[in-house]
């Protein structure tokens, strides 16, 4: 595959601006570089404000750039040409489940892009089938959406998406309103898709727990991104991101207390089984 | 000031096909001056529980008692009932409507028909107490202000009210860790400094861990567990029945215990932990 084929999202010196009175402008994305490679799973993080809602919305075109360009594909996301394809190619899927519910039962929830897409009858049948099995929700075709759980609003959400077959889904805050166990569902959802179907992921959250499951995890500030890195390096710099108003997962901080006791324990663990593992052997 | 629910069943749509019990016979009772925390699944019945405190729901069955009186006995006043147990819900800043801070806290006290110096007194109060600048944001239009402090703006009206119960919905839901630090250390504080009974109900038992002394849990409708924090998160069964999980950190003490570390696995927080671990290493010489 050549060079830009790998490439599905790149930012280049992207800007985005907008005049707040008549004192001049402020800058939600300020000179923003970023290149994700096709499969990867990438978590951002970063304060309220900090731009990492705005920076999604450009990676399909719901925002355009100020300066700079964003290429899906290679696609110039200005080009108004390349729209529909960028849509396509890159589906989002936003923090409540309730406002992204269009229809009275699932399959036709699900079947409300492809058809958008004027895409027939017989496949439209099979990519809904095919989505709702991806996400484990087959047996709830014919239920009322606005019926189900928010976990499962989610995964509908996410089939919708998956009905387009986009190569890329954005989730911007997809857990923020669920409960624990409709948490584990659409990260486990989400995670299946990327390791077994490829999908590239973007991965917007407030929880530190969820960010350690990306690839690789950019963290944003005042618009900037300042760290971009696997979740291991980002997150044992426990100072660094407590300063950025963010946190690391509670072990991380564990493990750098008691290191910072004396204990010899790597300041590097994330989840539960690595500090057990190092701190008991196997 | 106390709550008690009595017996409590309530149940939507009675009656037709979308007939759903939503609380099934409960009983339970909030002392004045407690801080606790409600949790269970979407759909256990919580947000149904919290509107039968101050009114907003009439029981299909059983009572509710708050001070001893039946809220729905003859010649109660439930608008009384509603300044007196304030009710915080999720995502109150879509609630706020009006042109400048100042107004929107002082909507509710203006509505209880206070003269102008005691509703400025208590909007001055209210925001003192949620951390925000009289001065600075007084006058300024709230849709302006970050996602913490209009949070903490809706917080302020509710206070303003001046209740003696804040029930709060996942008050801390969709802020960044910082946000979400500061919006629970000011809940601590009108917990500790200023008395209010405080009923918290949470997604995540993280911060339920760090501030509630009591957990009330809920599984389709029904109490199945009530208790102090640390012996509920200490029952992992009850937990996982409930679809929860217990505290990161909890779960690590478990982890280290199955695995013959001789820790305490009734540990709430980072601080408790690294002091057990401590603890146990240098009893086995370890470390010094």
């Amino acid at each position: 595959m050549n060079q830009v084929g790998d490439r599905i999202i790149e930012t280049e010196n992207l800007v985005y601006a907008y005049s707040q009175d008549q004192e001049g402008e402020t800058r939600a994305l300020d000179g923003i570089n970023l290149t994700i490679t096709r499969g990867e799973f990438v978590v951002i993080i970063g304060r309220n404000g900090s731009g990492k809602s705005t920076l999604a919305k450009h990676f399909n075109a719901l925002f355009l750039p100020t300066v700079g360009t964003v290429r899906i594909n290679g696609m110039d996301t200005q080009d108004p040409r390349h729209l529909w394809k960028i849509r396509q190619t890159v589906g989002m899927v936003f923090q409540n489940p309730d406002n992204q519910i269009v229809s009275t039962t699932v399959e036709e929830d699900v079947a409300f892009g492809p058809e958008n897409l004027g895409i027939p009858p017989d496949e439209i049948r099979r990519r809904v089938d095919l989505a709702l099995e991806w996400v484990g929700m087959s047996e709830y075709m014919r239920h009322a959406p606005h019926l189900l759980s928010g976990g499962q609003k989610q995964r509908v959400a996410i089939a919708g998406v998956l009905a387009m077959r986009p190569e890329c889904i954005v989730l911007d805050e997809p857990t923020a309103m669920l409960d624990p166990s409709g948490r584990r569902e659409v990260l486990d959802t989400v995670r299946r898709l990327n390791k077994e179907d490829g999908i590239t992921v973007v991965l917007i959250t407030h929880f530190m727990n969820e960010a350690v499951l990306g690839d690789r995890v950019v963290v944003m500030d005042a618009g900037k991104i300042v760290m971009d890195d696997v979740p291991r390096k980002v997150f044992s710099q426990v100072e660094l991101i407590r300063r950025l108003h963010l946190d690391v997962p509670d072990v991380t901080r564990l493990a750098y207390e008691l290191d910072s006791s004396g204990v010899s324990v790597p300041r590097d663990v994330l989840t539960v089984e690595e500090f057990a593992n190092a701190l008991c052997g196997f | 000031m106390s709550i008690r629910v009595e017996n409590l069943s309530h149940t939507y749509n009675p009656g037709t096909p979308f007939e759903q019990c939503a609380i099934d016979n409960v009983t339970l009772e909030i002392k004045d001056g407690e801080f606790v925390a409600i949790v269970g699944e979407t759909g256990s019945g919580k947000s149904t529980l919290i509107q039968h405190f101050n009114g907003l729901l009439k029981p299909t069955e059983g009572r509710v008692l708050v001070d001893g009186v039946d809220i729905w006995g003859k010649g109660v006043h439930l608008k009384a009932i509603r300044q007196k147990v304030g009710l915080v819900f999720q995502y109150p800043e879509h609630q706020l409507f009006e042109e400048t801070v100042f107004k929107d806290i002082a909507f509710g006290p203006r509505n209880m028909g206070l003269d102008d110096d005691e509703v400025e007194k208590r909007v001055k109060q209210a925001m003192k107490m949620v951390g925000l600048d009289f001065k600075t944001v007084c006058d300024r239009s709230p849709f302006e202000l970050s996602g913490g402090e209009k949070r903490r703006v809706a917080m302020a009206g509710v206070i303003a009210m001046e209740p003696s119960v804040i029930v709060l919905d996942e008050p801390a839901s969709g802020l960044d860790p910082f946000g979400r630090d500061q919006v629970l250390t000011e809940i601590q504080q009108l917990h500790r400094e200023f008395g209010f009974t405080v009923i918290l109900v949470s997604h995540s038992m993280e911060d339920v861990a760090k501030l509630a002394r009591r957990v009330i849990v809920f599984h389709r409708g029904k109490l199945i567990a009530d208790g102090p924090t640390r012996d509920v998160f200490n029952m992992e069964d009850v937990l996982s029945r409930a679809g929860l999980e217990v505290p990161q950190i909890t779960r690590l003490m478990q982890e280290l215990g199955e695995r013959n570390m001789k820790v305490r696995t009734d540990i709430l927080s980072v601080e408790e932990a690294k002091h057990e671990i401590l603890r146990v290493l240098r009893s086995e010489g370890r470390v010094s």
